[in-house]
């Protein structure tokens, strides 16, 4: 069989850049998005993800992170003594107000996280060294982000004031960039001293890590059954608690139907674009498809054709998304964009990307039906 | 060759027609006005020779030929077509007995950018299944008998029109079809590569022993034919052999 999809699509090639490169930026907007999405939305959940606890127990209905409030001193307790959690710390929420150089001057909203200093605390384990967490013993010691630095208007070592307590920067850890303020760590002696009554009476979450692995979600259950003795409490594992504040963010503030619509837009362009460009390599070759259609090819051996070339345009197109969006994905990542990827978001884009294809090719082979042999005769 | 021999031969060889029409009408509706362009015609076409349509644009010979090669379906009355009523075939149907049974030549040549000559050739024999090496053997066969193998190579950009039309048949023709039709072949053609087109398709009907309907209104083509049926209004008017062997007109 003559390749005739493939070698016209070789042979004229400058008519099917239009869908390639549709497809290609399609699959490149839907991927940078998906990024952006998961990078600042991902963030939401940074306290939990940052940190190796596997339980945290906190206020009931607390729908993210950010919107904890205090809780009962004697779930600390409880959580000791179930006999499957090897460490139980307090993590202390503070929302504040930090002011550079003067106490009456602008101020930026910021989130205090008072943590443990202990060498093998859980809290934001995963990104603060042990040597740097041992310098917030020292009282009003505070750590940032470096990219924060600027919005903070501070540098290391730098004075500054929090809700009119004087704190100063000791030093700064990449990784701790949030969603809707700048995140501040701190001792949790510090963290009370600046929470002030609020703060003083006990902690806005207790986080624990459990003996076994994969036992989380058997304790947080024995726990939740066991809640009657004690004051308003939940207790969530700590991936269910990541995707509760990230769901919040993504639903609960509209960013969620933002995005999808967003979404939907490019993939309806890509389409709108990748049909329109089909079609009319389909129009100029109509002749000759009715030719062969007179020659008794039927209508579905000539559909296999321009959807073989659908296929092709279709992998081009992600192929070339692929390197644009790594590309793209690789620049932000070194200028700070909040940006992440996951292999199954990755999938999902290229699926979408598919989908797109394929409707497009599908409208292009409805331009076949116009095929028609009659057409020849004069 | 001697054409005019062979005719009378196999003619009376053959006094089978291969293409028998009866009662055709065929109408399309223009706007809201119903034109009718054919209206009961009866037709027998034979095997072996070369018989031309003749007459006026507009008179019809187009639509009949698309009747007569099952390109389209007459509202009324039957086509038989290698013995077979291929009139109420549904679309399928068509497209199998015409990949089977039937060649085209068109005024356009409506060959593919992408493909050289051998490859436009060889494209219809896919379709039935014939595999590339046998396919590509054929398609030099076809490209001989039209005298284009030294441009086997070459795609359409690099040939003339009368070369391309060449081809054109060598594609219409591969399959050996025994029904080869040809709408204006010759129309886009200066005189000298329509001789030569129209001395193809003649050769095709007698040493194939096929049958070969060619459309035209291009007068030049009348002594070229083995036989002559003249197209007016949708009607036969005339019916003429070359040579001795003259019938009798089938209007209707
Ligand atoms: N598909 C069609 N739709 C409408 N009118 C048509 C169509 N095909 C042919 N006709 C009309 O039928 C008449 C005969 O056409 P045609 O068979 O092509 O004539 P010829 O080939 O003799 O020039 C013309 O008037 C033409 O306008
Ligand atoms: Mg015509």
């Amino acid at each position: 069989m003559i390749a005739l999809a493939r070698k016209t699509l070789v042979y004229e090639w400058r008519r099917f850049v239009p869908a390639v490169l549709a497809v290609g930026f399609s699959g490149l907007l839907l991927a940078v998005q998906a990024a952006l999405v998961l990078g600042i939305f991902g963030s939401a959940a940074l306290y939990v993800t940052a940190s190796s606890a596997d339980l945290w127990a906190g206020y009931p209905g607390t729908q993210s992170v950010n919107f904890g409030r205090a809780i009962d001193p004697g779930v600390e307790m409880r959580l000791r003594l179930d006999p499957e959690i090897a460490a139980v710390e307090p993590y202390l929420w503070v929302d504040g107000e930090w002011s550079a150089g003067s106490v009456s001057s602008g101020s930026v909203s910021i989130y205090l996280s008072g943590i443990s200093t202990r060498p093998d605390a859980l809290m934001f384990a995963q990104v603060l060294p042990t040597a740097l967490r041992d310098r917030l013993r020292e009282p009003g010691a505070v750590i940032v982000d470096p990219v924060d630095l600027d919005t903070l208007s501070v540098e290391v070592g730098g004075r500054a004031w929090i809700n009119s307590h004087a704190v100063h920067v000791v030093a700064v850890v990449p990784g701790l960039r949030g969603l809707g303020g700048v995140n501040v760590l701190a001792s949790l002696d510090t963290a009370r001293q600046i929470g002030g009554a609020d703060a003083a009476a006990g902690s806005t979450y207790y986080v624990a890590r459990t003996v076994g692995t994969g036992r989380a979600e058997a304790v947080r259950a024995r726990l939740m059954a066991g809640r009657g003795s004690m004051g308003p409490v939940e207790f969530w594992t700590a991936p269910e608690f990541a995707q509760r504040s990230q769901w919040y963010w993504l639903l609960d503030t509209g960013a969620g139907v933002a995005v999808l619509f967003m979404a939907l837009i490019v993939c309806l362009v890509g389409a709108v674009i990748t049909s329109q460009s089909l079609a009319s390599v389909v129009a100029n070759s109509a002749r000759e498809y009715a030719m062969l259609n007179a020659l008794g090819a039927s209508r579905w051996a000539l559909a296999r054709v321009v959807v073989e070339q659908s296929f092709w345009i279709g992998g081009l197109g992600l192929l070339l998304a692929l390197l644009a969006s790594s590309g793209l994905l690789l620049i932000a990542a070194a200028y700070h964009v909040p940006v992440a990827m996951t292999l199954l978001v990755a999938l999902g884009c290229v699926l979408l990307v598919a989908c797109l294809v394929l409707c497009s090719g599908l409208v292009a082979v409805r331009g076949l039906m116009r095929a028609d042999p009659t057409l020849l005769l004069r | 060759m001697s054409s005019e021999t062979a005719t009378v031969q196999k003619t009376s060889a053959n006094p089978k027609p291969s293409l028998m029409a009866e009662g055709l009408d065929k109408a399309f509706m223009s706007g809201k006005i119903r034109v009718q362009v054919l209206q009961s015609l009866g037709i027998s076409i034979y095997p072996g020779e070369l018989t031309l349509v003749a007459g006026p644009s507009g008179c019809g010979k187009s639509t009949l030929m698309s009747l007569l090669s099952g390109l389209q379906r007459p509202d009324a009355g039957h086509v038989y077509a290698l013995g077979q009523d291929i009139s109420h075939l549904d679309r399928r149907e068509l497209e199998r007995f015409r990949l089977l049974n039937t060649g085209f030549v068109f005024q356009g040549f409506n060959l593919f950018p992408a493909l050289t000559a051998t490859e436009q050739v060889q494209l219809p024999l896919g379709y039935m299944g014939v595999d590339d090496k046998r396919s590509a053997d054929r398609a030099m066969r076809a490209l001989e008998e039209v005298g284009m193998v030294h441009r086997a190579n070459m795609r359409p950009a690099e040939l003339s029109g009368g070369e391309r039309q060449r081809v054109a048949i060598a594609r219409a023709i591969v399959k050996e079809p025994p029904l080869l039709f040809a709408d204006e072949p010759t129309s886009a053609l200066d005189a000298e590569n329509g001789q030569r087109v129209i001395d193809i398709l003649h050769r095709i009907a007698g040493t194939h022993g096929a049958t070969v309907l060619c459309v035209s209104h291009d007068p030049r083509l009348i002594r070229h034919a083995d036989r002559v049926l003249e197209m007016e209004d949708g009607a036969i008017r005339s019916d003429r052999r070359s040579g001795t062997h003259d019938s009798q007109g089938v209007c209707a």
